[in-house]
């Protein structure tokens, strides 16, 4: 027999649920609220059969472009031959989380923002930009003593009697 | 004894699944919970107020609540031991019981979001099905019924509930196929019957009754209807008290309550994080003496 090329093939294990969270999905996933600009992350819930995605955007991350009663339109690069295609897809808000890779960016942005309103308050001029690990301080070894290490003359029969 | 085959092995429990908390108590209905929480995406932050009415053996608890990942957050809540406050002092879970708590539940919320002037509701109450009308300024509040585990048969009290915070101003969905008076048959309800209902008229109808067959039964059963003095033929009047004193004033009056009284504590305090550190660092210090009294050398610092 031919080998299937289905739309869930090969997704056996990809699909199925961890080990003991089987059954009812919590909550907090219909709690969650999306807003269009959102980094989400594509995780199939595979107990939840309706507005999976192609078993493909399992753990891409993308933005979202729309959102509608129970979905999420999400916008996620794949690579199609010699180019990437931003393809746009809709997804089941049970197959999405929150993505964090924003995150930082965000809280750096609120942090700039303060540290330059402040900066502006008192009239100095800062850069926020971040600046890559530069090479460490030198400094002097303290406590240095010279230990002089010679090899010691070879001796046949101490070895012999702790080698058998 | 006959070797009996151990049920539940080792595996048994490593394998084991536990349901989520609430179901394993038997206290929430996950399938209709999330049916009822669930918000439209494109509707974003908006709340989905569910009007939740559970009964104990002796109280009825109807609050309207909404969910947040945190956990649920109550709008109002009302309870049946409030209803002595506006004059009902027996019979705390019968329909007519429920009615009151629904239809204060209703007022207070109303009041709460000051809509109540706008959203008188059914002041009479008459058994019929009533749909709150949107006026023109605020469209009215809305609210699902969650009844949790309950069977929901016809005249059960939930609907009591229901109806009474119908009549309070609140715009549930509903149909009038569960309330009691209605017909299986002609697939119609009857106001009159589901307004005897309201107004206790089963309860009066079963003391009238108890009354001229089982006069002891009566002494025993309605004891405390008889302390108060209430007869079967002025229930209606005192519910209807009850109604008027309710849309009066459905604030929550708050009882005044001594501090609880400091108890022996029978086992240790548990330390805070500060405590367990400082604890730690006074005993290595006492180490770390001890040693220096004993020896110095080939002590590790651990």
């Amino acid at each position: 027999m031919p080998a299937g090329h289905g739309l869930r093939c090969r997704t056996r294990d990809l699909f199925a649920r961890p080990f003991r969270k089987k059954g009812y999905i919590p909550l907090s996933t219909y709690l969650r609220t999306y807003k269009i600009g959102d980094y989400v992350d594509i995780k199939v819930n595979g107990a939840v059969h309706k507005g999976m995605p192609h078993k493909f955007y399992h753990g891409r991350t993308g933005r979202v472009w729309n959102v509608t009663k129970r979905a999420i339109g999400v916008e996620v690069n794949k690579q199609v031959g010699n180019r990437i295609i931003r393809k746009r897809i809709h997804v089941r808000v049970e197959h999405v989380q929150p993505s964090r890779c924003a995150e930082e960016f965000k809280l750096r942005k609120l942090k700039n923002d303060q540290l330059k309103a402040e900066a502006k308050a008192k009239g100095e001029v800062i850069s926020t930009k971040r600046q890559p690990e530069g090479p460490k301080p030198g400094f002097m070894v303290e406590g240095a003593t010279l230990e002089t290490v010679t090899p010691i003359p070879y001796d046949v029969v101490n070895d012999l009697k702790g080698g058998y | 004894m006959p070797y009996v085959k151990a049920q539940k092995s080792k595996s048994y429990f490593k394998r084991y699944q536990v349901k989520f908390k609430r179901r394993r108590e038997g206290k929430t209905d996950y399938r209709a919970r999330t049916r009822l929480i669930n918000q439209d995406k494109n509707k974003y932050n908006t709340p989905k107020y569910r009007l939740v009415a559970r009964f104990s053996n002796k109280d009825i608890i109807a609050q309207v609540v909404h969910a947040s990942i945190a956990g649920d957050i109550v709008l109002a809540a009302a309870y049946a031991h409030e209803l002595p406050h506006y004059g009902l002092e027996v019979g705390l879970t019968n329909y007519a019981a429920a009615y009151c708590v629904g239809l204060l539940l209703a007022r207070r919320v109303l009041k709460q979001l000051e809509m109540d002037d706008e959203y008188e509701g059914n002041v009479e109450a008459t058994g019929e099905d009533f749909t709150v009308e949107p006026a023109e300024s605020r469209r009215p509040f809305r609210a699902l019924l969650d009844v949790g585990l309950v069977r929901t048969t016809t005249g059960n009290r939930v609907f009591g509930v229901l109806k009474g915070a119908l009549d309070g101003g609140v715009d549930i969905p509903h149909s009038e196929k569960r309330f009691a008076g209605f017909d299986k048959d002609s697939k119609q309800l009857d106001p009159e019957v589901h307004r005897k209902y309201i107004f206790g008229g089963h309860v009066a109808a079963y003391m009238r009754t108890l009354m001229e067959d089982e006069p002891e039964k009566y002494q025993s059963h309605f004891g405390e209807y008889i302390k108060r003095g209430i007869e079967p033929e002025n229930m209606e009047g005192m519910y209807k008290k009850v109604h008027a004193a309710i849309r009066a004033d459905p604030t929550c009056k708050k009882s005044e309550k001594e501090p609880p009284k400091e108890h022996k504590r029978y086992n240790l305090k548990k330390l805070s994080y500060e405590e367990r550190k400082a604890k730690l660092i006074d005993r290595l210090k006492a180490l770390n003496s001890a040693d220096a009294v004993e020896n110095d050398s080939d002590e590790d610092d651990d």
